[in-house]
């Protein structure tokens, strides 16, 4: 449960903007020693109308780094062109607001820890500020391969202190995930908050146990889905239906580690070889039996071209081969300690008798398997597909013979476009779980005041949002010149003023949810000790505005 | 006949350049559509794959062509992102859009033609100023939908709040469902959001041509021949002042089938404005394309259909004659 901000985002912002003259005022104006002026640096950002909470944070931002001289201009555009930028042309802005998602995959730090900063993805890949240390390198490569929790949680700490120590990142805040539901249709003890998830989650509309006579759970969307298809990641809300009708080997626990599923034991024989044995007795929604070869198919459909989404979480199998009635052996090309998690606990189970035809015909086709729309999807997860509408509504039905059955007799997903009336539909029994709220949560935190059968609850997601400077752009690939701008930046401040308290400040890019790998980090603001780093590193104030220092000149020009 | 040869062939025309439009219009963009879809963790050669899967790696007059030859098979293409054909997803949002569309308009219209009518008629009295201010047309869609939510879905709870159907409800059929008492129940609110909206031209069209049908001779010649003041405006100048509304009401049909979008957004209904809304902010092409090209058929045929209207209703218009 969450606490109510003490103060308003309006009071907080104009105290920000006070303070923000008046420091301007005395700002030092030394010509000694200066190189040429700083140019204007672009902040760009989701445009405003798409996310307030952004576009406010990056106000935030420029304002604390004009304080220090720089001529700062935020400019918010659409989110696909904003991408589209950033991936595309990674010479040419300076700095942009980034956010990275809470995935169950993500649980390990693997992936982030690696693709984020790792050199080999700094051309084209997930490194887009071209970040490149060879230390960090070695540690993100030493802990991939590294099988000893507590040996890989020192290089995990290690990858962290150097990320502190190089500022490729401004971390701002990991958000809070804020859900409710009605405590009269679901007993409050069975929402299960997941780490790093939060309570909307597989756990919970699982194992929630009804206490009246509705025996629907009734969740919201607040847009439409794409698809319900094992082998196409189409979006997060679609995410929630497949993770709920096709089951995997292992699934990320509520405590974020992963745990054998449809797979009674997963046992890794060498650092390179898992031995996978199943459960006995798994039924596909058709009512044949879930076999070997089944589950060998599953990872073998991926690695070819027809699900380019799913390949790059198998491309790490060399090999699998069936051993006895049971179990399947997995050889890995090399060894891997977020295998169980970004493989096991990721890729769908999918009937072979139902998806090799498919993928035999679409291999002369143009499409590939993300095209295909089961009309009576098949998984052997604990809910069916009863009937689906994208646009407006999922039902999914119990698997009473499942060896984990639901509680509730349906799982109901309805679309709702307006966020005031799921709020509405929640308060009238309409829905019961609200899944997807893009509003305000001092909203639905008042609502939770006037209506005791709803309940609100929030947790740290295991995302995080920053500001991403190009690290292959003067004066950002200068280490001092980042670690003084993070350090006039005041994360308190965004968290009430951006995120309305509904965040926690982030100080690292694996997220304070995963409380194992979590390196913990004391960080307070100091706009003086942010001027006296630069002036340290040689950059004078000039007019107010900063210079680079001595014999260097701007050879780059602002984005326009 | 050379008549409605020409409309036809007017109509091909203003197909073909709205159809180019709208293929270069989406193109001209700033973004990639593939920006926002794929992964960051995949490679350039992934990267690759996936916009050749979607046409995107040939040149503009090559993908040009590919669009133009599937749509003369009736081939609208397949949706980036539902990664399904555009023409399915548009017909399963269709059924939802008429049946408001249509209901909201007949309401607005046939009670814009029976009070425009009677304001008309009083013109002069109070009755007609107070009906002036309560004539609703400056009314925000998005005002009157909320308000109407808040009263009746919220407050009163006579309504549901949104969707077009209740949870999980069960039919036999799509017939069945869309004239099932939950999906008239469901619609309630948002047609009668449209129908206040739409009410205020009918109205006013209404009203002003009847008034200057009352002053024509034959109007004249009616009161002297006695005749009851309620068969003078009913027969004799309602008919001739619906003229004008007719054609209004084919042309408000086309023209709303696509601008739902705001009550489709505030009552959650599943229709064709908010998969135009969808297609267009995640750049989805072929599906924006789709949705802007069936809205635009239906508006063009409306026309059409007005114009051979009007010279059926009125016979002194005639087309082609001289």
């Amino acid at each position: 449960m969450t606490e109510t901000p003490s103060f308003s985002r309006r009071g907080l912002l104009l105290g920000a903007t006070a303070l923000t003259a008046v420091a301007a005022i005395d700002a030092p104006a030394s010509a000694q020693g200066a190189g040429g002026q700083i140019r204007r640096i672009t902040l760009i950002s989701a445009a405003q109308a798409s996310d307030p909470q952004e576009f406010q944070a990056a106000n935030l931002v420029a304002q604390a780094w004009r304080q220090l001289g720089l001529d700062v201009e935020v400019r918010g555009m659409p989110r696909p062109q904003l991408s589209d930028l950033v991936w595309r042309s990674r010479d040419r802005w300076d700095t942009t607001m980034w956010r990275m998602v809470g995935r169950p995959e993500r649980s390990d730090p693997d992936e982030l820890v690696y693709n984020l900063f790792h050199s080999s993805t700094a051309e084209t890949g997930f490194n887009f500020v071209g970040y490149r240390n060879p230390a960090y390198d070695a540690v993100a490569e030493a802990q991939r391969r590294e099988l000893d929790l507590a040996r890989r949680r020192t290089l995990i700490n290690e990858a962290q202190q150097l990320v502190m120590r190089d500022v490729p990142y401004f971390f701002l805040v990991y958000p809070q995930n804020v859900i409710a539901f009605n405590n009269q249709v679901m007993r409050r003890e069975t929402v299960v908050d997941q780490a790093g998830i939060g309570q909307r989650n597989f756990w919970t509309f699982n194992g929630a146990e009804p206490v009246g006579a509705q025996r629907d759970l009734i969740a919201n969307a607040a847009e439409a889905l794409n698809a319900i298809n094992p082998l196409y990641i189409s979006g997060a809300i679609d995410s929630w239906v497949t993770d709920l009708v096709w089951d995997r080997l292992m699934r990320v626990g509520p405590d974020g580690l992963p745990r054998p599923w449809s797979a009674e034991s997963v046992t890794t024989v060498n650092p390179t070889t898992v031995d996978v044995k199943m459960r006995p007795g798994l039924m596909w929604h058709d009512g044949r039996p879930v076999t070997l070869d089944d589950v060998i198919f599953s990872f073998q459909a991926p690695a070819g071209s027809e699900a380019p989404m799913y390949r790059p979480f198998v491309t790490n199998i060399a090999g699998m081969e069936k051993r006895g009635e049971d179990t399947v052996r997995f050889t890995l090309r090399e060894a891997s300690s977020s295998f169980q998690t970004a493989t096991l606990a990721k890729v769908n189970l999918i009937p072979k008798h139902v998806w090799e035809p498919v993928l035999a015909r679409l291999e002369s086709s143009p499409q590939n398997a993300e095209s295909h729309q089961e009309v009576e999807p098949v998984g052997s997860g604990p809910w069916k597909v009863t009937r689906f509408r994208l646009q407006e509504e999922i039902v999914l039905e119990r698997v009473a013979n499942h060896f984990a059955p639901p509680k509730f007799n349906r799982w109901i997903l309805r679309v709702v476009t307006n966020t005031e009336a799921s709020l509405g539909m929640l308060r009238r029994g309409e829905i019961n779980f609200l899944a997807d709220y893009r509003g305000d949560p001092a909203l639905l935190q008042n609502l939770a005041r006037q209506a005791p059968q709803i309940e609100m609850a929030s947790a740290i997601d295991m995302g995080f949002r920053f500001v991403a400077p190009n690290l292959r752009r003067a004066p950002f690939d200068d280490v001092a010149f980042r670690r003084a701008l993070m350090t006039a930046l005041n994360r308190n401040l965004m968290v009430q003023a951006a995120w309305n308290g509904f965040a926690v400040p982030a100080n690292s890019h694996v997220s304070a949810a995963l409380t194992a790998w979590h390196l913990p980090e004391a960080h307070r603001a100091n706009m003086q000790e942010a001027r006296r780093m630069l002036e340290e590193a040689g950059y004078r104030v000039v007019n107010g505005r900063l210079h680079y220092p001595a014999g260097r000149q701007e050879t780059l020009q602002s984005l326009q | 006949m050379r008549y409605l040869a020409s409309r036809f062939a007017q109509m091909l025309l203003v197909l073909w350049v709205v159809a180019t439009l709208l293929f270069l219009m989406f193109r001209l963009l700033p973004a990639d559509p593939t920006s926002a879809f794929i992964d960051p963790t995949f490679t350039m050669e992934q990267q690759a794959e996936i916009r050749a899967a979607f046409g995107l790696d040939k040149p503009l007059w090559e993908q040009y062509f590919i669009y133009f030859a599937n749509l003369l098979q009736g081939e609208f293409g397949q949706s980036f992102f539902q990664q399904r054909p555009v023409l399915d997803i548009l017909v399963s949002a269709l059924p939802n859009t008429i049946m408001l569309t249509v209901t909201a308009l007949l309401v607005a219209y046939g009670f814009g033609v029976l009070a425009g009518a009677w304001l008309a008629w009083k013109r002069g009295s109070w009755v007609e100023a107070v009906a002036a201010v309560l004539t609703v047309r400056a009314a925000p869609e998005f005002w009157l939908g909320m308000i109407l939510l808040a009263v009746f879905g919220f407050g009163l709870s006579w309504f549901p709040s949104g969707g077009a159907n209740s949870a999980g409800a069960r039919f036999d059929s799509e017939l069945a469902r869309l004239f099932s008492l939950d999906f008239w129940h469901h619609m309630f609110l948002p047609a009668l959001t449209l129908a206040l909206y739409l009410q205020g031209l009918p109205l006013l069209l209404m009203r002003s041509n009847m008034l200057e049908v009352m002053q024509e001779d034959y109007v004249t010649m009616a009161r002297m021949k006695g005749l009851p003041e309620s068969r003078i405006v009913l027969r004799h100048a309602a008919r001739n002042a619906l003229l004008p509304v007719v054609t209004a009401f084919t042309l408000g049909l086309g023209a709303t089938v696509g601008g739902n979008v705001v009550v489709e957004t505030v009552f959650s209904w599943p229709g064709l404005g908010r998969v135009l809304v969808t297609a267009v902010a995640s750049s989805d092409y072929p599906l924006a394309q789709g949705a802007f090209l069936l809205i635009t058929v239906v508006l063009v045929v409306m026309n059409f259909a007005a114009d051979l209207l009007y010279s059926v209703l009125d016979p002194r218009v005639s087309h082609g004659r001289g």
